[in-house]
């Protein structure tokens, strides 16, 4: 609610100067889902928490002996897992009150871990990936233990030769990079041979395969926050956004003709550095999916591209952090900030910085950019009644207001109508009667929020005028912005309505999704609220 | 001129009107060189609710009175789970008390000046503590031991509060800075120079993300709690000198108490007052107000005639009095689960009473 304080625009822009470096040496760094916090792992094995408030490490986690190789949070930040090169995966359990804090769960592997990560619904079912090439989905629940290994299905007969004649390497390709999409509905695994292969998480069987030309060996994937893009990072320096691609129920089921779908993807974009083709590390996108940001692994220099995907994917700016090179980079989940890794294992925190406004020191006091001409309203200097004032005032405290509500508190149009607008009849007699005193415009209006009231007023008195202004709502849950233009137009338009589909709520969706009820069944206890983190105290200061 | 302009809903020109008219150009800093204030229009009383519906009134009832202060309570504060009520004064202890039994429970000393304020961090495990010996303690509760000194403060440190999270504190001193701390550390993060007077009070919303202070110099500040700036400013009419704000529990509103005897809840965010709740006398003291929401939704607030107001939220309405005191009643807080108040008072009285609501047939 305080973006409205601090952004009158109500606009997420992408990050362009650093705001705080923790000397955290650090291999990489991850925002948590609630934004309070960020990981960093360590080449030691260890891993901290930091809190962004205080920019103070505030958890150790030591559970490994060889180097992280990545660092996950739990859908609601309770529970974080780090996987390692020493073969292992270790869940930590941010509630326990153990000081340091004692593993949670260890899960064992033949190999050294790539990278781990947990379904986004239900911290149990965890995402393993190892350096043999092989991934794996492990479910810890009671009732469904298991430890699937996600095999890439393979058609034996004819079409040998169409797949370019790699007969041996064809039983089992390499995996070099597996996520569970944002609903965990489906697992995406980038092969080193250029290849996509989507498996539906509940059944654990590979539903598709996507050949994207030009590949070569994935390096990364990344989705934006409601899903429905994703970029792929890979070995000939390209960053790629898709439009992230819908099954039918056929081949959500594995009944389709045929089996696996096969299906080329045609990014939308490509982005590259076309002048020093630089590789790179890693991107992210920002919460609204308006924008996306690549770490160049620039070897002198620490450099985060930014582009407008808002805009048709232009090239926003290059954000330049010095000369300690990039390593690794998070997009905040809610805010404009962006965390960058170093080299030396410095973590930059990236944020917009807002210009101090000092008009706000002044009650009733606007900054206005430039000269505004001011037009007094008919009734600006219309002298009234005192006890007609009063009067009015008073039936205007008769609205009720909710203290307690959170969803009114968080949207600022619900309060407006509820709380100052009685319906139109009253509502235009109130702004045409309006009393006044002044006519700077400098004192007009203390906040950039009641402009459109102030429009309303000066013009036709109607209640409409009242209720509109709240279309400057926080965007960030809005869906994606992308102009229609690009992609199938056909798969557009069936996004659309699926997305029409899917808007009814949460709930709805969970009675009818089986994948969505199945990583429902038995859940972990990462609910908000049932949980605190500890504050520690660091030492006593007792005299 | 109007005192209630400030708060009249039908204008944009409200917020002006609270601070400048025509007649007053100052700007309300410059308190000092005002022309001396017209007198008040009273409000008159509010209609009765308009809905059909007959609200529930409070019924409280006094349950114990606690006395061992021997000098003027400044602050009562109950624990966020409900075990503990906290209080200081002028000595230089925090007394811990059982809000349930009534009986005393320890001391924490070690402050070598009056306090005037306490705040519980939200695990309860905590309590921070202001004196006017310009520190800050933070005591384990449990042991009575002091785990924090935050030493920064140049004089008197007013008034404090810890976020949600409990990993920062907020304080506010008579120079007029408030200042954020590091909880963990016991080091000050920041610095604002807030106002031009002793802050009486400072408050972070639910997400730590906003925090309010008020000061003698009559005005409301919001602050952008991560990087120090002023939001936004609230200036009451020219005699409402503010001496308490909060947020609402859903951090959408503000509650400030002022010296022109009225309690206001303002939208911040448009800058309009939405309540104001009157009736109960307050123009020397500091007193603080609260929101009750364990039964129906009050306002509480102590009154410089020796009682306690409730009124309902959304009526405005004094729907109880609680008299019992027999001096101003500067201190009142609420349980945060029962339906339970406690109250403390100054010089002649010097107790903390606690008072409790078991519906209306107990009343009878």
């Amino acid at each position: 609610m305080n973006e409205l304080l601090s952004n009158p625009f109500n606009t997420l822009s992408h990050p362009t100067a650093v705001q705080t470096n923790l000397p955290a040496l650090a291999l990489f760094s991850k925002f948590d889902p609630t934004g309070r916090y960020v990981a960093s792992a360590r080449a030691t094995g260890s891993a901290d928490v930091w809190d962004l408030e205080t920019r103070n490490s505030i958890r150790w986690l030591d559970g490994h002996v060889k180097p992280v190789t990545s660092i996950d949070w739990s859908h609601k930040s309770r529970y974080l897992l780090t996987s390692s090169k020493d073969w292992n995966v270790v869940v930590w359990d941010l509630a326990s009150t153990c000081d340091p804090p004692q593993r949670y769960s260890t899960l064992r592997f033949d190999a050294p871990v790539v990278s781990a990560s947990f379904h986004p619904k239900n911290s149990r079912i965890i995402l393993v990936l190892l350096t043999t090439g092989e991934a794996y989905l492990c479910d810890s629940r009671k009732a469904t233990r298991s430890r699937t290994m996600l095999k890439e299905i393979v058609d034996d007969d004819s079409d040998d030769e169409e797949m370019k004649g790699e007969p041996s390497s064809r039983s089992r390709t390499h995996m070099t990079v597996a996520r569970f999409d944002p609903a965990g509905k489906h697992i995406f695994i980038g092969t080193s041979n250029g290849t996509l292969l989507v498996f539906r998480t509940r059944t654990k069987t590979m539903i598709a395969r996507h050949r994207i030309s030009g590949a070569n060996v994935m390096k990364g994937i990344e989705f934006t926050k409601n899903g429905r893009r994703l970029v792929t990072n890979s070995s000939d320096r390209t960053l790629r956004h898709f439009v992230t691609p819908t099954y039918s129920e056929a081949v959500e089921d594995g009944t389709a003709p045929g089996g696996v779908l096969e299906q080329d993807l045609e990014p939308t974009h490509r982005f590259n550095d076309p002048i020093n083709k630089t590789a790179w590390h890693a991107m992210a996108y920002s919460p609204d999916g308006e924008w996306l940001a690549g770490g160049a692994a620039d070897p002198a220099a620490h450099k985060i591209y930014v582009w407008d995907l808002s805009n048709d994917g232009q090239f926003a700016s290059t954000l330049d952090g010095g000369r300690e090179p990039l390593v690794h980079l998070h997009w905040h989940p809610l805010k404009s900030l962006i965390a960058s890794t170093t080299n030396q294992g410095n973590i930059f925190i990236w944020h917009s910085p807002n210009p101090e406004r000092w008009g706000a020191f002044a009650g009733g006091f606007e900054e206005v950019d430039e000269n505004v001409e001011y037009e007094e309203r008919e009734d600006e200097f219309d002298i009234e009644d005192e006890v007609v004032l009063l009067e009015r005032k008073m039936k205007a405290e008769e609205e009720d207001v909710d203290i307690l509500g959170m969803s009114v508190a968080t949207s600022p149009p619900n309060a407006r109508s509820s709380v100052g607008v009685h319906g139109p009849s009253s509502a235009s007699a109130y702004a045409s009667s309006a009393p006044t005193r002044s006519g700077s415009v400098n004192e007009r209006a203390g906040s950039n929020e009641r402009d459109p009231t102030a429009a309303q007023q000066s013009g036709a008195a109607g209640a409409g005028a009242v209720t509109n202004s709240g279309d400057s709502g926080m965007r960030v849950d809005t869906p994606d912005g992308l102009p229609d233009g690009h992609g199938g137009g056909g798969a557009l338009t069936k996004e659309k309505e699926k997305e029409k589909e899917e808007t009814p709520g949460i709930a709805s969706v969970m009675d009818q999704d089986p994948d969505a009820l199945w990583a429902g069944e038995e859940p972990d206890d990462d609910v908000p609220g049932l949980w605190k983190m500890k504050i520690l105290i660091e030492g006593d200061d007792e005299e | 001129m109007d005192p209630l302009a400030g708060m009249d809903d039908s204008s944009t020109d409200d917020e002006t009107s609270s601070q400048t008219t025509e007649d007053d150009p100052q700007v309300p800093e410059q308190h000092t060189q005002r022309p001396p204030p017209p007198p008040i229009v009273q409000p008159p009383p509010p209609a009765p609710s308009a809905s059909n519906v007959p609200r529930e009134r409070p019924h409280y009832q006094e349950r114990h009175v606690l006395r061992g202060h021997t000098k003027s309570i400044s602050a009562v504060k109950f624990s966020p789970d409900g075990k503990l009520l906290a209080s200081c004064g002028a000595e230089t202890v925090v007394k811990l008390w059982s809000p349930e039994t009534g009986d005393f429970i320890r001391n924490l000393a070690g402050h070598t000046e009056g306090l005037s304020d306490v705040s519980w961090s939200s695990d309860s495990a905590y309590l921070a503590s202001a004196s006017d010996d310009t520190t800050i303690r933070i005591w384990s509760v449990e042991t009575g031991i002091t785990r924090k000194v935050l030493k920064g403060h140049t004089k008197w440190v007013f008034c404090l509060n810890y976020n949600t999270t409990s990993n920062l504190l907020v304080s506010g001193g008579c120079d007029g800075d408030v200042r954020i701390w590091n909880v963990a550390r016991g080091k000050c993060m920041k610095t604002l120079h807030a106002h031009l007077d002793y802050v009486t009070a400072v408050h972070f919303n639910r997400d730590a993300s906003l925090i309010v202070s008020c000061a003698l110099d009559g005005l409301i500040r919001i602050w952008n709690a991560s990087n120090g700036q002023c939001l936004k400013t609230l200036a009451e009419g020219h005699n409402a000198i503010c001496q308490h704000v909060q947020f609402s529990p859903n951090s959408k509103y503000i509650l400030s108490t002022a010296h022109d005897s009225a309690i206001r809840l303002w939208d911040y965010q448009s800058t309009r007052c939405l309540k104001t709740y009157t009736g109960h006398t307050n123009s020397k003291y500091c007193i603080s107000a609260c929101f009750s929401v364990t039964g129906g939704k009050y306002i509480v607030a102590g009154s410089e005639d020796h009682k306690t107001y409730i009124w309902d939220l959304q009526t405005r309405e004094i729907v109880q009095v609680l008299e019992g005191h027999n001096d101003v009643v500067v201190a009142v807080a609420t349980h945060p689960t029962d339906n339970m108040i406690a109250t403390g008072s100054i010089e002649s009285d010097l107790t903390i009473r606690i008072w409790i609501d078991r519906g209306p047939r107990s009343a009878a």
